[in-house]
């Protein structure tokens, strides 16, 4: 009986709720805009010729360098991961990847690029070493095909975020809050209420997205549509549980505002939603694994790009439950209507 | 007949911090009764209108429902009636109407709401477009979805016309013919003497006077509620409000 009582309420609210976004045309109608013009603006700027520049991933030391990496037009990208480099080697990200080992420079093309096989006799026109190749296969992506995640990515991200910490804090700055606290509904009803409805929303809303963009630019999308959408789900709930506990107990809407920006740029900058962090300094990496966009984005790239499967993004979708469990827990400890 | 107290104060206290908002206040609510709660802002009304309604919790003292603990589904059995409440964007009354009965057990139906408020010339219109009358009558509409015995109602009256203001004052006279008590909140010295049976003065968070209007009026020897504020504070209370 409690529990009937209880879910008729956090229906009555999810509904509620629902019918307030439905409703509001412009925020609506902007949530299903907003990332379809970036997808169409980035589609057009990179639906060119390629830009002429060579990409080379070099995993050994500044001595061993490679007088290939000096040449103009070459673009060096440095890191230490061999194995993630050589995946980028097979969608074509990289034209080459070189490493030195024992005074031989070891390198890898992919046997499907064009750009590769001319990068490897450029290579053996400069060094003077022993070579030893290897080679990888696998069709290019293009610039599109690798930012569709980020894209949707983001749009969760904000729709995520500002959907419920921005607009739990309006409710409690107008009084709503207070004039629900006169009433049998419960913290946790409410907050249930809000999560799911948010949930429902942002699911939607990408869907539509997702689909709409893939119809008209046929990205690259191998995986399990049902892995998505799991990934999806997981993704949203930790954004939305973040939002809930920035907005347990904010009074302002402006510093609201500022705890949510202060939230989500880190993610925008890190989480590799325009560009690879490829190259960049170890510890940025390392800052980047401890937000959640970058554990959704890497998964949905698993999947969307190489076919990954559950087992494969298990760790990502791990960190992101552990973000689930912890921003419940702090709204729901913390709320105050 | 005996008269129930429904709602007892008992040296009831609250402090924020250092303030002392609140300072030691007893008084009974008495059953089919309307309680008067007067004082300009900052007297202590709203605080201990929130610790009654049990939306904050007393530093000191003690409140009663009917001689007992307040009961844990206290809400089922009140109406609160907020002075300023904000509703959700975009719903219209009868988005409202359906929310807040869910809440409920065993609300009234809603078409008894709507012809009791006279809801229906702007039932699915957005909240936001009401005027202050419409949205004071879909307010205390929302307060009595459940049909609660005891209903607060915070200045109900602040800020409309003439009119919408009578109306507002057969609504609870009607609230008050059909039995239930009543708690009213108001610094309209007039209305208070029209609606009120009983009624406290409070300034700076004590009761300097406690009584009917009639025998409030008799005893200070005054005609008006608003002269005996002005006799017990030196100011008019509306000026107070006004100013505050």
């Amino acid at each position: 009986m409690m529990v009937a009582r209880s879910v008729k309420r956090i229906w009555a609210v999810f509904k509620a709720r629902n019918l307030e976004y439905l409703r509001d045309r412009a925020s609506f109608g902007w949530n299903l805009i907003f990332p379809v013009l970036i997808v169409l603006a980035l589609a057009v700027v990179f639906s060119g010729p390629p830009q002429g520049i060579f990409s080379i991933t070099y995993l050994g030391t500044e001595e061993a360098r490679p007088a290939l990496l000096a040449f103009p037009g070459i673009e060096t990208v440095e890191t230490t991961d061999e194995s993630r480099a050589l995946d980028r080697l097979a969608r074509q990200q990289t034209d080459m990847v070189i490493t030195v080992t024992d005074g031989a420079v070891r390198y890898w093309v992919n046997g499907y690029s064009a750009a590769g096989a001319l990068t490897e006799q450029l290579l053996k026109f400069s060094e003077s070493r022993p070579l030893i190749s290897g080679r990888t296969e696998g069709d290019g992506i293009r610039y599109i095909d690798w930012v569709i995640p980020g894209i949707l990515g983001m749009n969760m991200m904000y729709s995520a975020l500002w959907g419920v910490g921005y607009v739990v804090v309006r409710y409690r700055q107008a009084g709503y809050l207070k004039r629900l606290k006169a009433t049998p509904l419960t913290k946790f009803e409410f907050l249930s209420a809000q999560v799911m409805s948010r949930v429902m929303v942002t699911l939607s809303a990408s869907t539509i997205v997702f689909v709409g963009t893939n119809l008209l630019l046929e990205y690259k999308m191998v995986g399990s549509v049902w892995l998505l959408l799991l990934i999806a789900l997981i993704g949203a709930l930790s954004m939305i549980t973040m939002g809930l506990a920035i907005a347990s107990r904010t009074e302002s809407k402006e510093f609201a505002d500022g705890l949510l920006n202060a939230l989500t740029f880190p993610m925008l900058l890190l989480s590799e939603v325009w560009f690879s962090l490829e190259g960049s300094p170890e510890w940025v990496q390392w800052i980047a694994m401890t937000l959640p966009l970058t554990h959704m984005l890497d998964a949905a790239r698993a999947v969307m790009l190489d076919d990954a499967g559950l087992w494969e993004i298990a760790p990502h979708l791990g960190v992101l439950l552990i973000f689930c469990g912890v921003g419940m827990a702090i709204s729901t400890r913390l709320f105050k209507w | 007949m005996a008269e129930t107290a429904v709602l007892t104060l008992d040296h009831v206290s609250k402090h924020y911090d250092d303030v002392l908002a609140v300072n030691a206040l007893s008084f009974e609510i008495i059953e089919g009764q309307c309680f008067g709660l007067l004082g300009p802002n900052g007297a202590g009304k709203t605080t201990t209108l929130e610790m009654i309604e049990g939306m904050t919790p007393p530093t000191s003292g003690e409140i009663r429902y009917r001689g007992g603990p307040v009961p844990a589904n206290y809400q089922d059995r009140i109406g609160i009636q907020f002075q300023a409440t904000a509703l959700q964007d975009f719903l219209t009354p009868y988005d409202n109407l359906k929310l807040f009965s869910a809440f409920y057990d065993r609300p009234l139906p809603m078409q008894t709401l709507i012809d009791a408020f006279q809801l229906q010339e702007f039932l699915h219109r957005d909240t936001r477009r009401l005027s202050g009358g419409q949205r004071q009558r879909l307010l205390l509409a929302l307060a009595l979805v459940h049909d609660p015995e005891i209903v607060f109602l915070d200045e109900p009256t602040t800020g409309l016309d003439p009119r919408s203001r009578r109306d507002v004052w057969e609504v609870v006279r009607r609230l008050k013919a059909e039995g239930r008590t009543l708690v009213l909140t108001t610094h309209y010295m007039e209305e208070a003497e029209v609606l009120c049976d009983d009624l406290i003065i409070l300034s700076h968070g004590s009761i300097i006077r406690h009584g009917s209007p009639k025998a409030l009026l008799a005893e200070a020897g005054v005609d008006t509620l608003d002269e005996l504020f002005l006799s017990l504070t030196g100011e008019r209370l509306d000026a107070a409000e006004a100013t505050a």
